[in-house]
């Protein structure tokens, strides 16, 4: 055992090593006032290349390529089916699920730092910060779920249909709630605040970059405590609203938490490959260290146990009680063929990462630590497809513009970060607590 | 260890402990603890009043197998959650819930999870303190004045004399040359003993064996006939303070806790004139047609069944044979009280009035409890009426019925 613990970290070193003497190569933008390719002193006696600049640049015009064109194809895709884009409506309602858990994810992860005045993340935390800041990507990304709603089209919900909701009683009797007008007005609310918060954020740490002046950090922890109340609702009834209404027949009160689960697991996912890209364009690659890592590893570890405890929290009330009103929702997922989704998702979301992700070698190891990453967004991908699907889907079929359209929306956020992130600092440079972040050690 | 051969009934001279060396920074000792690393010392340990980070690879300590007892322990939890189960489930209890299979996983993940965290934290606490040495009742150190500061603001470290390659003057030389603030020779501890405190151990003897009690008693009475009535620990539903039925009362004059109704009074809806209606009478026999507030249709009929399925089908049976499922488990049991339910579907039943068989449902025959306050009235008629079509089904003949019944033409 002790062998292979110092030959990961031999293979640690080794990687810093190599891809210092490569940021020399990337091209200075000509908005930023720095040098991209300069190495920025972060405290005395360290210093490491903090610029994105071109490669930003670069990785904006890559991703919002793939996600317009992506777009445009699972829209044809769907065209071409004929079902009057009911089918690409659900399918592109699963890949928004999973945009919205990446960006909302990580607007809690920001705020969560910020409450509880936390150290060893601050070298991770400006990619938090540009990555929240999609709020109002996604927004724009939600029109094509919320506007024909408000059309009174019932492509994915029941509800919004004015004809099949006279024919309803329950669809009647919760109509006061699930109508379109509150609808929009209610997923106007929620991006607003998550535009603001993020915007806050990221606003307040730039400032930071700027001026230095660490008075700042206190007002933003006092903002974290009622914002993070606020979220928790925002998320609780977006979730509700834009997932569990799929079915407006079935209620779950946990639903808010699951959902948040698959939020904070698509953080850890999406930070950890962030990181792995930014260290082999040579950006970062002093500032995070196996360290950090190892650390995020955990936090990913811990929420696909989470995942499963609220998962099965759900499960276990509903099977127990067995009242119809309820157990139908899990009757269709475990009939025509959803039943062995289920089970793909409790073996692939749970056992095999839980087991996978409990040695603290493959953690502090970036290549392992990366497959985990991918697998785990896979596995959200597949829960999100697993609750809105049954909707549509009698039987699970796995259509060509499912692929399309999560590859556009996670593009589309790509690029969101990669705009915001190419002509700022890549970590606070100037936050008081970065010493000891840089410094950070598990052991 | 060095310490285990101290002899603290013979103080004397004591031998040399190993060299403590004092710094004034979690750097000091850091860079120090790397130089005693690099010299091969395997029996040296260092004193932090925090947890200084990156130590563990300054001293060179290998990773831990903590974690693989830790997770041998979560897995035999998780075994015997499931083999606890499976077994009471299966075997030892068998208990129908709403239908659920006898060994349903579900139901049993709960469990299965806490065993799970369970083992793993008992085992994570106890198998650290003993890879740790621990608990460890003296140690030379505690007779070093200075060593007190390792709990405030000073980093030692303290290598052994039992270390092989211990020798005091090279050894002292390589302390001194890490920058120490200062370095003492600390000698073997000839007063105090490195054992358990005696109370300690007799302490824990006596609780536990003070805790086996209750199983002990649990077990006994498993096993032993009492005829005292149970302790019952909480009371509340012994002696509640309310006056029962047939019991005296002082308040009133008669001293009756159940009052009579005041007299030439009726309740509302307790008239009952209607002697064929409320007990089936009729000219001073027993009503051999049914009362005209019996409406002899579809409904009643459906009424009666309905009720008979719930009242009387557990001892007679769905076809009133006597053969109901508590009549079987009775006779399974081959319980010597038990008094077979009667076969409804016997001649002399035909042939009783229905006031006659309105009133055994009403008042109940041999073992056959009355229920007259259980089903209102017109239900029992309805019951009545529908024994009649069952008698009359039972005595009927196949012949003269269309082949799709199963009669023959």
């Amino acid at each position: 055992m002790a062998t292979a613990k110092k030959s990961s970290k031999g293979k640690g070193g080794s990687d810093k090593k190599d891809e210092a003497p490569r940021s020399a190569e990337s091209k200075p933008s000509s908005k930023a006032r720095v040098d991209d390719a300069a190495l920025q002193t972060l405290v005395p006696g360290f210093s490491d290349n903090v610029r994105l600049g071109g490669e930003g640049s670069a990785l904006f015009v890559k991703a919002a390529g793939v996600a317009v064109i992506s777009l445009g194809i699972a829209g044809a895709m769907g065209a071409s089916v004929g079902d009057d884009f009911r089918r690409f409506s659900h399918s592109y309602l699963v890949a928004f699920a999973v945009g919205l858990a990446v960006s909302a994810g990580f607007l809690y992860w920001v705020t969560l730092q910020h409450l509880v005045n936390s150290h060893w993340s601050v070298v991770l935390r400006r990619i938090a910060e540009v990555f929240a800041a999609n709020a109002p990507v996604l927004f724009v990304l939600s029109l094509p779920i919320v506007l024909p709603v408000l059309g009174g089209q019932g492509l994915i919900y029941d509800w919004a249909d004015h004809a099949k909701v006279e024919a309803d009683h329950l669809l009647h009797h919760k109509a006061p709630y699930l109508n379109p007008t509150f609808f929009a007005i209610r997923i106007v609310f929620y991006f607003g605040f998550w535009t603001l918060l993020s915007r806050y954020y990221l606003k307040g740490s730039l400032r930071l970059d700027e001026t230095g002046g660490a008075e700042i950090i206190p007002s933003m922890r006092r903002v974290a405590g009622p914002a993070m109340i606020l979220f928790a609702l925002t998320l609780t009834f977006a979730a509700v609203d834009f997932l569990m209404s799929v079915d407006a027949h079935w209620f779950s009160t946990i639903f808010g938490v699951y959902f948040f689960a698959s939020c904070v697991i698509c953080v850890h996912a999406v930070l950890t490959l962030s990181l792995i890209w930014l260290q082999g364009k040579g950006r970062l690659a002093k500032s995070v260290t196996v360290e950090h890592y190892h650390d995020v590893g955990k936090m990913l570890f811990a929420f696909t146990v989470f995942w499963a405890y609220v998962g099965f929290s759900q499960f276990m009330l509903i099977w127990y009680a067995n009242v119809p009103e309820e157990t139908a929702w899990f009757k269709e997922r475990f009939a025509h063929g959803w039943g062995d989704v289920s089970w793909a998702l409790l073996f692939g979301h749970f056992v095999f990462p839980f087991f996978g992700l409990l040695s603290r070698h493959i953690k502090r190891n970036k290549k392992t630590l990366a497959f985990f990453a991918v697998w785990m967004l896979a596995m959200v991908y597949l829960d999100m497809y697993w609750l809105v699907m049954p909707n549509v889907n009698e039987t699970p079929d796995f259509h060509l513009m499912d692929a399309f359209n999560v590859l556009g929306i996670l593009s589309a956020l790509v690029a969101g970060a990669a705009q915001r992130a190419k002509g700022i600092n890549l970590l606070p440079t100037k936050d008081p607590r970065l010493a000891r972040s840089l410094a950070f050690e598990n052991i | 260890m060095s310490h285990d051969e101290k002899t603290p009934e013979t103080p004397g001279p004591a031998a040399l402990h190993g060299l403590l060396a004092e710094y004034d920074t979690p750097g000091a000792i850091l860079a120090a603890s790397q130089k005693i690393r690099d010299a091969g010392y395997s029996r040296w340990d260092t004193f932090t009043p925090f947890p200084v980070h990156g130590i563990d690879k300054a001293m060179g300590i290998k990773m831990t197998v903590l974690p693989w007892i830790v997770l041998g322990a979560g897995l035999s939890g998780l075994a015997t959650a499931i083999a606890l189960q499976w077994w009471t489930n299966t075997f030892d209890y068998k208990w129908l819930i709403s239908g659920k299979p006898f060994f349903s996983i579900p139901a049993n993940v709960p469990i299965m999870f806490e065993l799970t965290v369970l083992f793993a934290g008992i085992t994570a606490l106890v198998a650290m303190l003993v890879l740790n040495n621990l608990p460890l009742p003296s140690h030379p150190l505690d007779f070093v004045r200075r060593f007190a500061r390792s709990t405030d603001d000073r980093f030692f470290l303290l290598i052994e004399a039992a270390d092989p390659k211990f020798d005091e003057d090279s050894t002292k030389a390589l302390l001194e040359g890490t920058h120490p603030a200062a370095v003492e020779a600390v000698k073997e501890d000839n007063v105090t003993s490195n054992k358990l405190p005696k109370i300690l151990i007799y302490g824990v003897v006596i609780m536990t064996v003070i805790a086996t009690v209750p199983f002990a008693l649990a077990a006994k009475a498993r096993h032993a006939v009492s005829k005292s009535s149970r302790i019952h620990a909480v009371q509340d539903m012994d002696s509640q303070p309310k006056y029962k039925a047939q019991r005296a009362n002082p308040v009133y004059k008669d001293g009756r806790a159940t009052r009579l109704p005041d007299e030439n009074t009726v309740a509302v809806g307790e008239l009952k004139e209607d002697a064929h209606f409320f007990r089936g009478k009729m000219n001073g026999g027993w009503a051999r047609t049914f009362p005209p507030q019996v409406r002899l249709e579809d409904a009643t009929m459906k009424r009666g069944q309905e009720r008979f399925g719930i009242y009387c089908t557990p001892c007679h049976g769905e076809g009133g044979e006597g053969n109901g499922m508590v009549a079987k488990r009775a006779e399974e049991l081959q319980q010597g009280t038990w008094v077979p339910p009667t076969n409804l579907t016997q001649d002399y039943l035909r042939q009783m009035a229905v006031g006659e068989l309105f009133n055994t449902i009403s008042n109940g025959v041999r073992n056959m409890p009355a229920y007259g306050p259980q089903i209102a009235t017109a239900d029992r008629w309805a019951i009545v009426m529908y024994l009649r079509a069952l008698q009359r089904g039972h005595a009927s003949k196949t012949a003269g019925l269309p082949p799709a019944t199963g009669g023959t033409n």
